[in-house]
């Protein structure tokens, strides 16, 4: 028997609260080894997806396969989770709470031990080991829950928001992190609206609007997809007319070339380079932005649904 | 069992360090036993002071000293009160005790002196009473005549020991004390559960630790945490009370006599465990579906109230403590330990309305945490907000 190479399946989930359906016959996968980021924007349903998929609430229907089968409290040990919404015991000390939840997942007293002091040096938290977490700077609170969420080494980890009230130096702490467990073969689900991270750490993505999948895919092929048809030009010699290009415009010492419909940039270049006025120093292809990708999706829902009201 | 036990050592850790815990569990049973110690200290600290009488029956023998265990007490007899009056306002004596003429037919004996004497006083004054009206008999008969009535009383059919004295009063409180600890102990610890659930929630570690442990793990955790919690301080307060009780009436009541009431002591565990449990475990659930921690105070002071209903009921129970109601309310779970243990003060409960009691009593305390366990699913992520009625229905489909 073949063993699945996806750490989470998620099959046509469904949840409403009252009136309001916060999630809509979702589907996704997350695949072992993978950092995948769920995005959408406040009140797309992401914490409700993600909360049915830890089984702190029910699904009103569909399935989801964590680890290769239903969520069992077996599983809940193979699983570490970072919620947007966090706090630890403020009077219990942070090398009381990390042993506290370590062994709650399952690590002897020893291990969770061991683990936690080699976190905190890692993290430069072992000198604050015997402080209150009340006592901790916000930065210090983050990095500990983190620790709290990871220390266990899960196969599945879900990290809501793991860069919030995080200066860059201690991100990058975090997001090595992140690699490492991607690299051990950890399945990563991401939930962020920091695009930059995102563009940066994951390999697919699945944006979500209204409870409902509206992205969902590879990040590149979601960037090619929504990618103007525009190339960027820096060059020796006075450009004027160029076949195929729709408009032009000067900027930055170089050009910004918007292409025909049917265009495609390799045309293009052969078409400069053999003009012989001008001699080509670099061209390049102008990629959309997730943020942009982002704004012009959600943004479009939005002036859908303003345009039908 | 691994995780509900590492919850449950947690919360005591977390709890036990608290200030205001300490000073509750420890302040109290200290308050107690200095309050006890008062008589024991004036008992058996005092010297015994120079003192006169008067006998105006002229029946009684001249005594001029009384021994009383390692001290004497010293007597001086004067014909007249207004002699032993002359003689206190000089000071050559502490007080003067006046036998009046009427004494032998019920009139009681005075003593004048500037305060109320000390325990170990009042002992040598009615010593030497006895030993004045007889002079002539060894001690020990004196010392057996302090106390002849100390009877034990047998069932001639039965060969039942049926006790009676202090013993009786004994016989009565024990479970009477059992169940106002127990009515105490859910008053107090289910204010404690609920805020406990509430401070939870506002910390917002619920969710992560939920995806470590089943709700009824976490639940059944919480509750032995907070139960251990309430039962070291009951425990201190009960040791503290017993302290006190032994020094406050040493000086009255030979306490080695006294016998326990283990039956009384072990329906009262077996029924105030799961009872304090089911409390517990119900205040955890209102503490859960709180908004806040002053609603959380308000649903739990609502439960603490139902769990001290049975005082309330208590001229009814003692006028019928076989009737309908009395037997009604030991087969419900929220007032079985308490009404239990009253009537067990005042009749022999049957056996098999114990045993039955504690069946329902303990069934309805693992529904009970399943109940709250389902309740906990829906209302721990609802920071800062109640759960609702429609929440509450949804919660419980969700099974």
């Amino acid at each position: 028997m073949t063993q699945s190479t996806y750490a989470l399946e998620v099959h046509d989930i469904s949840k409403t609260y009252a009136t309001v359906r916060a999630v809509d016959n979702l589907s996704f996968e997350v695949h072992k080894g993978e950092i995948f980021g769920l995005l959408g924007p406040n009140g797309a349903g992401k914490t409700t997806s993600i909360r049915m998929i830890l089984d702190i609430i029910k699904p009103d229907a569909g399935q989801i396969s964590v680890l290769g089968g239903p969520m069992t409290e077996a599983t809940k040990s193979r699983i570490g989770y970072l919620p947007e919404e966090r706090g630890l015991y403020e009077d219990m000390t942070l090398l009381g709470t990390l042993l506290f939840l370590g062994q709650l997942k399952d690590l002897t007293r020893q291990t969770a031990r061991a683990r936690a002091e080699a976190y905190l040096r890692e993290l430069e938290l072992w000198d604050a080991r015997d402080l209150k977490i009340e006592a901790l700077s916000r930065g210090m609170n983050q990095k500990a829950q983190f620790v709290a969420a990871t220390m266990h080494e899960p196969d599945l980890i879900i990290v809501d928001e793991p860069f919030s009230g995080l200066d860059p130096v201690n991100a990058r702490i975090i997001k090595n992190l992140l690699y490492r467990m991607r690299d051990r073969g950890a399945a990563i689900m991401m939930s962020t609206h920091q695009m930059h991270q995102v563009e940066e750490m994951c390999q697919r993505i699945l944006l979500i609007d209204h409870g409902s999948r509206v992205l969902y895919g590879p990040l590149d092929e979601i960037r090619r997809q929504f990618a103007s048809n525009a190339v960027e030009v820096d060059l020796r010699g006075k450009l004027g007319h160029v076949p195929g290009v729709e408009r032009l415009v000067s900027r930055n010492g170089g050009y910004r070339l918007l292409l025909q419909d049917g265009v495609q940039p390799e045309q293009l270049l052969r078409t400069l380079v053999n003009m012989p006025e001008i001699t080509v120093e670099r061209f390049e292809r102008v990629e959309t932005s997730l943020d942009e990708i982002f704004v012009r999706v959600v943004g479009r829902k939005v002036a859908n649904e303003e345009g039908t009201a | 069992m691994r995780k509900i036990w590492l919850i449950a050592t947690t919360t005591y850790r977390r709890r036990i360090r608290s200030g205001m815990f300490l000073f509750l569990t420890f302040g109290l049973p200290v308050l107690m036993v200095i309050a006890g110690a008062v008589p024991f200290i004036r008992a058996r600290g005092s010297d015994l002071p120079a003192v006169g009488y008067v006998d105006q029956t002229g029946r009684l023998a001249t005594v001029t000293q009384v021994p009383v265990e390692d001290a004497t007490l010293t007597l001086t007899a004067y014909p007249d009160i207004g002699a032993a009056q002359t003689a206190f306002q000089q000071g050559e004596i502490a007080g003067y005790l006046v036998i009046p003429d009427g004494y032998f037919q019920g009139q009681p004996a005075a003593f004048y002196a500037e305060e109320e004497p000390g325990g170990k006083l009042q002992v040598a004054l009615i010593a030497f009473m006895r030993r004045a009206m007889l002079p002539d008999e060894p001690a020990w008969i004196l010392d057996r005549l302090a106390g002849p009535s100390n009877l034990t009383y047998v069932a001639r059919d039965s060969g039942e020991e049926i006790t009676a004295g202090p013993a009786v009063a004994v016989r009565f409180a024990v479970p009477a004390v059992l169940a106002l600890v127990f009515a105490i102990a859910v008053f107090t610890g289910a204010g404690q559960m609920g805020s406990a659930m509430v401070r939870e929630k506002e910390q917002r570690s619920m969710e992560m630790i939920i995806t470590s442990l089943a709700p009824r793990e976490l639940v059944a955790g919480k509750v032995l945490g907070m139960t251990l919690l309430s039962l070291t301080q009951v425990g201190v307060w009960a040791i503290g009370g017993g302290i006190a009780f032994v020094l406050a009436f040493s000086s009255v009541v030979d306490v080695q006599t006294l016998s326990i009431p283990w039956e009384a002591l072990t329906w009262g565990l077996l029924l105030g465990m799961p009872g304090y449990f089911l409390y517990a475990v119900l205040a955890s659930g209102l503490g859960v579906m709180a908004g806040d921690s002053q609603q959380a105070q308000q649903l739990a002071g609502v439960l603490g109230m139902l769990g001290m209903a049975p005082l309330y009921l208590m001229g009814l129970l003692i006028n019928a403590p076989d009737g309908p109601l009395a037997v009604g309310l030991t087969m419900f779970p929220l007032t079985a330990p308490m009404i239990g243990l009253f009537r067990m003060a005042l009749v022999e409960v049957p056996t098999w309305q114990l045993i039955a009691s504690l069946a329902i009593l303990t069934a309805s305390l693992v529904g009970s945490i399943w109940l709250v366990a389902h309740i906990f699913r829906a209302a721990m992520l609802m920071y800062g907000q109640a759960l609702r009625p429609r929440q509450l229905l949804q919660a419980l489909r969700e099974v």
